[in-house]
């Protein structure tokens, strides 16, 4: 029953673990069961991604019902990349939610809490797992709305501002999504998105087909944070809880860049994207403002809280020039970095939260020689800043790799220039923290390193960030394979 | 309001009246407009005129917070149960054929317990929102 | 053993030998020192292995792990590599001895992270010299970046940091705007990053662009300082002087010289280059660089600041010679890595010996000091004398191949580059070695000194003494290298 099953599980147990959470008392039992949850959710997601390496899809009708009238869940090699990927954050940043939310919020609103996170677990692998263009959309809403939640569960007052900004402009991102949905069903009568991709090409030239395009492309890079619709991040990202910060900078934004991707070539076609819609023209012009511009902002930050949420939002950049490539070499580079940038952000995130578990701010002054005082737990934040300058035997490098090797074979220099100039801006501002928490002194010297709890789910991320860096094999094969099956160059 | 003798009496009498209403949408949401989302607010909206009328001190004895929690999430608890019923013998998720030996019989079962479900957690948390709105003002001492 | 398994120890070594020291002898000062000597000799000792074994004529590889599908890091032995390796390895073991008398005499801290982040420096080394494609070269290209970095800040006043900052920036700058663009736009040409003698770029590649690319590695390779990208080098001198010693005069600029000798031979071929004019524009670059740098040395008035230029000039003299392209320069450019090495090292180890026994950093200050410290003047004069390339000093030996070569090609533009450099060495050299000799003291110092203490004493001696040596024995070498240069044609 398990096998048979295996694709709707990573989505029903969070769903049902939530409601059981919000049933649980205060204190530690919610955190427990959502790890333990979290757990089984990577592991599941790992058997179904070595079965889709193989190349195989799997398809799953939901309450058997048959598609195309029914919703199928669907996992080939992109969205089971996304789902191995979700569910390792969740097994990382779980286990280190419960001291570090713990510290930051205390204990008596925790099954709250712990259902919420739960929920945005469940939705986000609804969205990485179905098959179905509506069923996205229930999904997206369900994570959504946990997020705002667990943003707004912030101590700092300024959480529910930032909180609200960020409900307004998911909000209209959402629904300019589920516009988009409707003109296409009003065209194509399905919402299977196999089905879609096969019957778009008949109406491709209607303007309602282009319109559907418009509002779908553009509701889903308010949810990615692309330049200029990033606005809700910086805020959200710095006012939240640190575990939250670091779930929400590993997964959401993927999340939306994967139905970027699956849109765009999976649905529409590379063809009727790039030629009949002038999708590059838009990606690449607003990619490289948002990479240069965010990156510039951040080395202006104080607080390193923030720089890294402006630093994710030039990341998201990277991702999204890769899309507007519309190469094969492209797509695949972006899937990387997909993958990539998660493993970086959400150590960097972590280790952050690990350092103000004791020093109580991400105010840089704050940090002066806290290397020497926090030894372990500034190496990880140094190891992880590495990954995302591009190290080489980091992750980094290897999408660095495969977006330069991208643009060189489209000839695209001015392109390479900025992903390098980029880089160079990532040196700048994780420097300046190295700078400060290593070769400066701080008040005291006496060590008082991050507890074992904390630091331990970071260490796994970031000695994944090697791992992944040195062998290749499950990224890059699943991100080259997944890059195939989509259709690369139109 | 409560001195309001009319609105006291007609209270009463409508209360048990729209718990039965909502009942009835709820059981009908297959054949006419209904359902659980319609049967919650209904539902909800009697305790809440309750609220309106005998003062919210009356209303949440009756209806404790911490049991509309609960309550809340059982109800979706029931719904993803019956999903999970439908796994166990033998069908996907949410497969409510495979509940009952007649494959329509199983789907009625299953229709029904899971706008239970639906019903339960509308209406538990509709009245949670309204303690929160409601509660932040002192209930007035009519 | 077999050449490959000491080739995998000696890539090992050094990373092991870091691991020593963190781990267990952090507490104990003298064992610290004695695991870095131990790893060096360890070091030392295979490369010798490897070099026998190569000299035996056995097929010597390694691979690690394939990064990207078709794309290794993979190891390799060839002369240059295996000469490279033995120059750093071997001065490792001198520098250690070096540096016990250095930290000691001036009670430095945090001299665990100082062994540590040297011995993983010259295990990048060891990861360049032998490295088997591009990819393997950038990889430990990088690594040794990143690890000199806390060394050029060991100080950690506002004057490390500042030096230390430059030195990142536009190391890190130039890898990732030129080196990597260059080596990801080679996998694009060639399908392969694999080092092969002759090249692996296409015959019929345009011109333009074999000049573009080649601008690239020379720019992108910045560790080999040729103008504008040398600043670094300058920049970094806010190290402690076996840092400046070991890795500025050693480790990391051969690292950089290196990898641009490597890539003229081995990725795109003499042949292929010699076809293409524009290629002299490099030439100029480094011919340039050499004078460039020579005047501005001349009006330096640190002791350190002075070699610094001075080693950017010594570098661009293996820079052209590779560029020249023919058989001689190409030997003058290999024997000159290995002179310059001993004759920069021993410089840097008689400033740093100057600076602990009397705290003097400029020149002027060194009027008189002869009669105090003979025999760290002595080593002195020696590497002076080196850098002029004044017999019997190794310094000749290389500018003789050097000449050599140019005169094949009646090249006049290099012969009159080599003429002004040497006179414009003479001209800062030689009066700072009169003035040390055969002038009196401005003051007498407030304390009284002798020589440095005697390791650091030891330390030059020795490389003084190999300064001289390599004008008497270098036919090994100039063999090895000969037989690489033709079969290169």
């Amino acid at each position: 029953m398990i096998a048979h099953n295996l694709v709707a599980l990573p989505v029903v147990l969070p769903l049902l673990a939530a409601a059981v959470a919000v049933l649980l008392p205060p204190g530690r039992k919610p955190w427990l069961l959502a790890t333990g949850i979290a757990w089984l959710v990577f592991a599941a997601s790992l058997a179904l991604a070595l079965r889709a390496l193989g190349g195989e899809v799997l398809s799953y009708p939901m309450g058997g019902w048959e598609p195309p009238w029914g919703i199928e869940y669907r996992l080939d090699a992109a969205n089971a990349l996304l789902m191995v990927l979700i569910g390792a954050v969740a097994a990382a940043v779980f286990p280190f939610a419960g001291p570090s939310v713990k510290r930051e919020l205390g204990e008596e609103k925790s099954p709250l809490f712990y259902a919420a996170l739960l929920l945005f677990l469940a939705g986000q692998l609804g969205i990485a797992v179905t098959g179905d263009a509506f069923n996205v959309f229930v999904f997206l809403e369900i994570s959504s709305l946990a997020s705002y939640t667990l943003v707004a569960s912030g101590k700092d007052r300024k959480a529910l501002t930032a909180a609200f900004s960020y409900l307004i402009i998911g909000t209209v991102g959402a629904t300019f999504y589920l516009i988009g949905i409707g003109l296409l069903y009003a065209l194509t009568g399905t919402l299977n998105m196999a089905d879609l991709a096969a019957r778009i090409p008949e109406v491709a030239e209607t303007r309602a087909a282009h319109t559907a395009f418009a509002f779908i492309v553009v509701g889903l890079c308010m949810k990615i944070a692309l330049f200029p619709l990033h606005l809700w991040l910086p805020n959200a990202y710095t006012y939240a809880p640190s575990a939250v910060t670091a779930l929400l900078a590993a997964s959401s934004t993927k999340v939306a860049v994967y139905l970027l991707i699956r849109f765009v070539y999976g649905i529409f076609g590379a063809d009727f994207s790039y030629r009949e819609m002038p999708l590059a023209w838009l990606l690449i012009p607003l990619a490289v403002v948002g990479l240069l511009s965010t990156s510039l902002v951040a080395i202006g930050q104080n607080k390193v809280k923030r720089m890294l949420a402006y630093s994710s939002v030039a990341q998201i950049g990277y991702m999204v020039l890769g899309i507007g490539m519309a190469s094969s070499l492209g797509l695949a580079a972006a899937l990387l970095h997909v993958f990539n940038h998660a493993l970086m952000k959400g150590a960097l995130f972590m280790a952050l939260g690990a350092l103000v578990y004791r020093v109580g701010t991400s105010r840089l002054h704050q940090w002066r020689g806290i290397g020497r005082r926090m030894p372990w737990t500034m190496a990880a934040f140094v190891a992880a800043g590495l990954s995302l300058i591009g190290v080489p035997l980091t992750v980094g490098f290897v999408s660095k790799w495969y977006l330069v090797l991208a643009a060189i074979e489209l000839g695209f220099w001015p392109i390479v220039a900025v992903i390098v100039i980029g880089s160079l801006l990532a040196v700048i501002y994780i420097g300046r923290v190295i700078e400060v928490a290593w070769f400066e002194k701080g008040e005291s010297d006496e060590r008082c390193e991050a507890p074992l709890s904390l630091l331990i789910p970071t260490w796994v991320l970031v000695i994944a960030n090697f791992w992944f860096g040195i062998d290749t094999r499950l990224t890059v094969g699943l991100a080259e394979l997944a890059a195939q099956s989509l259709g690369g160059t139109p | 309001m409560s001195h309001h003798l009319i609105l006291r009496v007609v209270a009463k009498f409508l209360i048990p009246l729209i718990l039965v209403y909502g009942l009835y949408v709820h059981f009908h949401g297959e054949v006419s407009p209904g359902g659980g989302f319609q049967a919650g607010v209904l539902v909800a909206s009697a305790f809440i005129l309750h609220a309106l009328i005998f003062g919210l001190n009356k209303t949440r004895p009756i209806a404790r917070p911490g049991v509309l929690k609960a309550i809340a999430a059982g109800g979706v608890l029931l719904y993803g149960g019956t999903g999970v019923a439908g796994m166990l013998f033998g069908g996907e998720f949410l497969h409510y054929g495979v509940l009952a030996a007649d494959p329509v019989k199983g789907q009625h079962l299953g229709i029904i317990l899971i706008e239970l479900g639906v019903l339960f957690t509308v209406a538990s948390v509709m009245l949670l929102i309204f303690y929160a709105f409601a509660g932040r003002q002192k209930p007035e001492a009519q | 053993m077999s050449g490959a398994s000491w080739l995998q120890a000696a890539l090992a070594i050094p990373y092991l030998g870091a691991l020593l020291i963190i781990a267990v002898l952090s507490r104990h000062p003298n064992l610290r020192e004695s695991a870095s000597l131990l790893t060096s000799g360890a070091l030392f000792a295979s490369v010798l292995m490897v070099l026998l074994a190569f000299l035996r004529g056995e097929p010597i590889e390694a691979r690690l792990i394939e990064l990207f599908p078709g794309l290794s890091i993979a190891f390799h032995t060839e002369p240059l590599s295996i000469l490279f390796a033995l120059l750093a390895s071997g001065l490792w073991i001198v520098t250690s001895v070096y540096s016990i008398g250095y930290m000691r005499g001036l009670n430095e801290k945090h001299q665990t992270r100082f062994y540590v982040c040297f011995a993983i420096s010259l295990g990048a080394a060891m990861g360049i010299a032998f490295a088997a494609n591009l990819l393997t070269l950038f990889i430990f290209y990088e690594v040794l970046t990143l690890a000199t970095y806390p060394l050029v800040a060991h100080k950690e006043n506002e004057e490390a940091r500042m030096g230390a900052r430059v030195y990142l920036m536009i190391l890190i700058t130039t890898s990732f705007v030129f080196l990597l663009p260059a080596i990801v736009w080679t996998y694009a040409l060639a399908g392969t990053l694999d080092f092969r003698l002759g090249g692996i770029l296409p015959r019929d590649l345009d011109p333009l662009i074999t000049v573009l690319l080649l601008a690239l590695f020379v720019l992108g390779a910045a560790k080999a300082a040729v103008m504008p990208v040398h600043r670094w080098l300058p920049a970094a001198m806010v190290a402690p002087t076996p840092v400046s010693a070991l890795l500025h005069a050693v480790a990391v600029v051969k690292a950089g010289v290196f990898a641009i000798v490597k890539v003229v031979l081995y990725v795109f071929g003499t042949e292929m280059l010699g076809q293409v004019p524009a290629e002299r524009m490099l030439v100029y670059l480094a011919g340039f660089t050499i004078v460039a740098a020579s005047l501005v040395a001349l009006r330096q008035s640190n002791i350190k600041r002075m070699l610094a230029y001075s080693t950017v000039g010594q570098l661009s003299y293996v820079v052209l010679a590779t560029l020249v392209l023919t058989s001689f320069s190409e030997i003058g450019a290999a024997l000159h890595i290995i002179a310059h090495a001993f004759g920069k090292i021993t410089l840097f180890f008689t400033a740093g010996a100057i600076y602990v026994a009397s705290k003097k950093t400029e020149l002027s200050q060194l009027r008189g000091i002869g009669r105090r410290m003979p025999i760290t003047m002595t080593a002195f004069a020696i590497g002076a004398l080196s850098m002029i390339g004044v017999p019997p000093t190794a310094g000749f030996v290389s500018k003789w191949y050097i000449i050599a070569g140019a005169f094949q090609l009646d090249d006049y533009f290099v012969l009159t580059v080599l003429a002004l450099s040497t006179g414009l060495n003479a001209a800062y050299f030689l009066p700072v070695i009169f003035r040390a000799f055969f002038r009196e003291e401005d003051q007498p110092p407030a304390k009284p000194h002798g020589e440095a203490p005697w390791p650091m004493v030891a330390a030059l001696s020795t490389t003084a003494l190999l300064t001289l040596l390599f004008f008497f024995y270098n036919g090994p070498v100039v063999e090895l290298e000969s037989g690489l240069v033709g079969k290169s044609r």
